[in-house]
């Protein structure tokens, strides 16, 4: 198979997957016990502001055709309207996804910055107590229930040596007073953008605590991958020829071993990526992280179809794109990929 | 007990220990709370959210449940959760890998497809939005987490039954006309056990954490019964203040989750190192 | 050696990311202002900024950025409740109670500078009932408005109604500029505001925060020491409520644990308010559904709930004990209602004698919530001394309506929920949750009594004309629900804010829920 064949294929099959999904939130959707017009009607609705929703939300179509509604909808990206925040969800996404990319971004690469040097350390020191410390931690980082770390990080960071803030994405005199304009949606680069410096560190400083909690599973998850990867190249001929060559140690592990060893950092990434877009939901509640996780909880909560449906279809889109390219990627580096 | 301590090494064996412990704890917790109708739910509000003391040594929570008791008791939901989950999603999913890859073509394609529409949800996500769609309930909770993680253990069975298709007492079976219903369950069904079975003790601890992490956004099992998730629920408002209420079912959590990984470690060197040795 | 080398590479690596953390760590340098800000940290959302369908939470961002034509100021410490002016100066009632007429405030201008004028008054309300959404329902007694002049607003009715309330509702009242009349929902929620209040939004973002600057027109005018800004920080976290309240990052705020409380009085710069609110808790019996149609099982339920301890446990203290429905502050508040206090043996007894064995109810509340839940736990543990087995099920709002809302055959037998009014009135409670409905709507008991209907609408028709004599009728009409036990009244929540001690001014009105009035204060 060409690369373009399997290009192709991968496409078409995420294209399935993704058609897959929205039939399946379709469906769940059906199931879920509620009454969408009486929660479009609002908070406490009479019998004909009822009635009105029903007409409005064409509730009362047959299936076929609300699902046919409800594709197209979803494909030209029209959510419709939050039952909950009375905003069109397309803006609220706008808000909140970047908020929550931002997040994944940052714990990713968390992930790979502790996990894979960790994991180089212990595969240099392996089975002497540096490598056991290491491998310990490691499961244990990946045993650690999410949100109990993230609620003991802000114990101690936020609240016993107050060197973090507590909550949120910006301080307040960033929104009063500096504010700077949002273009990207990642604070940390529109403030960049916008030359605010001060900006920038709040901003860095308030992803600080929730996105270590998110990197701490997929860092302990890239140093185990890294350790056995390293472990196994460096049993190989090419290594002992380079030590056998008065290489330095630095260079053996660094410039020879660890390049070989990079395979698994793909599949780390994506891991990481797709733990953050779902453990954000526990960890945004948690440090009041205005993103798409606490926006699905509250939706959840309250029985937000559109909401539910959109962000169901925007994760998942946003799941099979990074699969998609990281397999892509994969088989860029390793054509033999492409055969199986 | 030597021969135990042989083959998981120490760390293995203290895991084992240690969750044979908690199991036994949950089991007869009842007999062994020191409270066990406040580990039921009965609550005891003269003595709400007291500090751990001799009386009671993991403090009290909001409702003055000892908490000592309450974990025990917890610790039932939990495990069972965990448990069954992981059984749930073996029952679902190895059969649809098998029928997959030993069947291949459009069969296979289809099957495959299906899971990946499954695996294109984060499971958390999933889980949230069943949890949602069914109602607060154990059950419910159990289903919810074990519908995200089938897919794993299809993927799973159908990549072995692929390795298993070719081998050549499978292709001896094959061409002596033996049923292919009789190949996949004498020779290609038990085959597949093993490491299915390493996989679902790896996997204890990630279930228990997805189904704590349910539990703890609410949408668990319903009070007065209690899991673990539920508990830190329960008792988050008063953290940092009281973090007795809080510290105790999450350490349970996090140390049954790390048991397991110790544990599921422990066994794969062990048999890695034995075939490695029988080869 | 070489090893050794590169652990201490990994050494110096780990100093130069700390030496990087360390920058990070250090708070970010404050531009000095001399603004002054009030902050509030809320513990929820503003779901809806549009003045005309604003139904929860959203109001306390409106009230100081809208103003209505009255304002009601509840009776508390035994005195009468009395309704202020604000954007009407006098009002007035035929003796028919069929026609109000309002004087408008003069020289009031909107935020976007037009005038006050009795056609906007018109158009507001006009606009809202249009809309029909969230309370517009409070306007329905209205026929028509007149505006003979600019500065008169005239209300025909189509039954007598206290007007002066209904226009004091913290929803739905609400006076628009005209400019803004024909813009839609999606504007509003943009955060955009177009009222004559002394603040208006500056900015918005959704979920995060609301921030509120200043309205330079407003006809009451400022003086020195109010604030500049009105921020309101999200967040639904108790912790992170309680958190920036200790540590001055906002200045109000409320939902905090109630078992936290003493310890926050004790710090001298915070200042805990507690005051009686308008908020009630209670737990409808299915009075279709055998045996709970009977009303000797439902008042021996009632008999064995643990009014005091649910008090104690769940508020601290702070709550009351729920005399009926209405609770204090409210006229038609009544402080002698017969309510039933807890008393298991006679409960056990009366049990017994209305030969009912094995009982098993289900009982539904909101998920999440802490003293719904331990009131459900206190009261279940109570009911199994006397074979009672109560089931707790916790359902978000939605569902438990929806299942309210089925047939009552298949529904809960118990409904816990609050209820709080939407105009100042003890129809509101008495008509929404206990009038007879054809397909129910807030009545999830299925309580149907014509007397008692009779009796609340006989009192309704009363209140635009003869307060005294519509207080009589319904304080009858209440007892008639509690002699019929035709729910257990759990509790009257208390209102509990924690303000820091430097701001001066803080009044909490609960007829306005969580409504922070900040014209009124300083720091």
């Amino acid at each position: 198979m060409s690369f373009a064949e399997y290009l192709l294929r991968r496409l078409v099959l995420s294209g399935f997957v993704v058609f897959g999904v929205a039939f399946l939130i379709f469906l769940v959707s059906q199931v879920v016990p509620s009454d969408p017009a009486s929660l479009y009607a609002g908070p406490r609705p009479t019998a004909d502001q009822i009635e009105a929703a029903r007409a409005t939300l064409r509730l009362n179509d047959p299936i076929i055709v609300r699902f046919a509604t409800f594709v197209s909808d979803m494909a030209t990206g029209d959510f419709g309207i939050s039952y909950r925040t009375r905003r069109a969800i397309s803006q609220d996404l706008q808000v909140f996804l970047p908020a929550t990319l931002e997040l994944a971004f940052l714990s990713t690469l968390m992930a790979l910055l502790i996990g894979v040097p960790l994991g180089v350390l212990a595969a240099a020191r392996q089975g002497r107590a540096a490598d056991r410390v290491l491998s310990f931690s490691s499961v244990a980082a990946v045993a650690m229930p999410t949100f109990f770390l993230a609620m003991i990080l802000q114990a101690v960071f936020a609240q016993w040596l107050n060197v973090l803030p507590l909550s949120g994405r910006l301080s307040q005199q960033f929104a009063l007073f500096d504010s700077f304009e949002q273009v990207t949606g990642f604070y940390t680069i529109d403030a960049l953008l916008a030359g605010n410096i001060a900006g920038f560190f709040d901003a860095a400083r308030h992803l600080i605590l929730p996105a270590l909690t998110l990197a701490a599973y997929p860092a302990g998850v890239a140093m185990r991958l890294t350790r056995s990867a390293m472990i196994d190249i460096l049993s190989r001929r090419h290594i002992t020829a380079a030590r056998a060559l008065g290489l330095s140690e630095r260079k053996v592990l660094f410039g020879h071993a660890l390049p070989n060893a990079m395979a698994p950092a793909l599949t780390i990434v994506g891991l990481s990526f797709a733990f953050a877009l779902t453990g954000a939901v526990l960890v945004e509640i948690i440090f009041a992280w205005p993103g798409l996780g606490r926006y699905i909880f509250e939706a959840v909560l309250s029985k937000d179809f559109p909401v539910i449906a959109a962000t169901a279809f925007v994760v998942s889109l946003c799941y099979v794109l990074m699969n998609l390219a990281i397999d892509l990627i994969q088989a860029l580096i390793d054509p033999r990929i492409t055969v199986s | 007990m030597r021969t135990l301590l042989a083959r998981l090494g120490w760390p293995g064996t203290i895991s084992l220990l240690f969750i044979a412990l908690m199991c036994l704890g949950a089991l007869f917790a009842a007999g062994l709370s020191p409270y066990p109708d406040q580990g039921a739910g009965t609550p005891n509000i003269m003595n709400k959210l007291t500090g751990p003391d001799l009386q009671y040594w993991f403090g009290t929570d909001h409702l003055g449940r000892d908490l000592l008791s309450r974990v025990l008791h917890g610790g039932q939901v939990s495990i069972t959760t965990g448990l069954t989950v992981v059984i749930a999603a073996l029952l679902i999913g190895t059969p649809i890998g098998i029928i997959a890859g030993y069947s291949g073509g459009w069969v296979d394609e289809t099957l495959m497809r299906i899971t990946d529409i499954f695996l294109a949800f984060p499971a958390l996500l999933l889980a949230v939005l069943m949890a949602a769609a069914l109602g607060a309930g154990m059950l419910n909770c159990i289903l919810a987490v074990a519908v995200t993680w089938w897919p794993w253990y299809a993927r799973l069975a159908r990549a072995e039954v692929l390795v298993l298709r070719n081998q050549p007492y499978v292709e001896t079976a094959r061409l002596m006309g033996v049923s292919p219903p009789r190949i996949l369950f004498r020779h290609i069904l038990p085959a597949t056990f093993k490491p299915l079975g390493v996989q679902a003790a790896l996997d204890f601890g990630p279930a228990l954490l997805t189904a704590s992490a349910l539990s703890f956004l609410g949408l668990g099992v319903r009070p007065p019964t209690a899991d673990w998730g539920q508990i830190v629920n329960d008792g988050r408002i008063y953290f940092p203040e009281r973090w007795w209420v809080v510290v105790a079912p999450g350490m349970a959590i996090f140390l049954m989750a790390l048991a397991f990984s110790v544990l599921g470690d422990a066994i794969r060197n062990a048999n890695r190192e034995k075939d490695d040795s029988n080869d | 050696m070489k090893r050794r080398h590169l652990f201490l590479n990994s050494i110096g690596g780990l100093l130069v990311s700390s030496a990087l953390a360390t920058g990070l760590l250090a708070p970010a340098e404050v531009s000095a202002q001399d603004l002054s800000v009030f902050t509030i940290a809320s513990p929820a959302g503003f779901p809806d900024l549009d003045p005309a369908t604003s139904f929860s939470n959203d109001g306390a961002v409106l009230a100081n950025a809208y103003e209505t034509l009255t304002r009601y100021i509840p009776a508390l410490d035994g005195g009468e409740a009395t309704v202020e002016p604000v954007l009407a100066t006098e009002w007035s009632t035929s003796e028919d109670g069929l026609q109000w007429t309002f004087k408008l405030r003069e020289g009031v201008t909107f935020s976007d500078g037009e005038a006050l004028t009795a056609a906007a008054v018109k158009a507001s309300i006009d606009r809202t009932i249009a809309i029909g959404g969230g309370a517009a329902f409070i306007w329905w007694p209205l026929d028509s408005i007149d505006t003979p002049d600019d500065t008169t607003v005239v209300m025909n009715l189509n039954t007598p109604q206290p007007m002066d309330v209904i226009a004091a509702a913290g929803f739905a009242a609400w006076i628009i500029s005209p400019k803004a009349i024909d813009k839609d929902n999606a504007y509003f929620n943009a955060g955009n505001t177009a009222g004559t209040g002394p603040y208006n939004i500056e900015r918005y973002d959704p979920g995060q925060r609301v921030i509120l600057g200043r309205n330079e027109n407003y006809w009451g005018g400022f003086n020195e020491g109010q604030f500049d800004k009105v921020v309101f920080e999200v967040v639904e976290d108790a912790v992170l409520l309680q958190s920036m309240i200790e540590t001055g990052k906002a200045d109000l705020t409320y939902n905090l644990p109630y078992e936290n409380l003493d310890s926050l009085n004790a710090r001298e710069e915070i200042e805990i308010v507690t005051n009686s609110s308008f908020q009630t808790l209670f737990g409808m019996y299915n009075v279709q559904k055998p045996p709970l149609d009977n009303a000797k099982v439902r008042q021996a339920l009632s008999m064995a709930f643990p009014y005091d301890d649910v008090i104690n446990a769940g508020t601290n203290g702070l709550g009351q004990r729920a005399m009926g429905v209405i609770p204090r502050g409210i006229w038609g508040h009544d402080a002698e209602a017969p309510v039933p206090s807890l008393d298991l043996e006679a409960a056990s007894s009366m049990l017994k004698a209305a030969g009912v064995a094995n009982l098993e109810l289900t009982m539904t509340y909101g998920v999440g919530d802490t003293l719904q839940s331990l009131a459900g736990e206190l009261w279940k543990a109570n009911l199994a001394t006397m074979g009672v087995t109560l089931n707790l099920q916790p359902m978000a709002w939605e569902a438990q309506w929806e299942l309210g809302k089925s047939d009552p055959a298949a529904a809960q037998d118990i409904f816990v929920m609050y209820w709080w009014p939407t105009f100042i009135t003890p129809y509101d409670y008495l008509f929404n949750l206990f009038h007879s409905e054809e397909s129910p709507n807030f009545n999830l008991g299925y309580y149907a009594n014509p007397a008692f209907d009779d009796k609340i609408n006989a009192a309704n028709e009363l209140s635009g004309t003869d307060r005294g004599a519509s207080v009589a009728g319904f304080i009858e009409g209440q007892r008639m629900v509690i002699d019929d036990a035709a729910a257990v009244y759990m509790l009257d929540l208390p209102n509990v804010h924690a303000v820091r001690s430097d701001i001066k001014g803080y009044v909490d009105n609960p007829a306005y829920g969580h409504v922070p009035f900040v014209y009124q204060m300083s720091r």
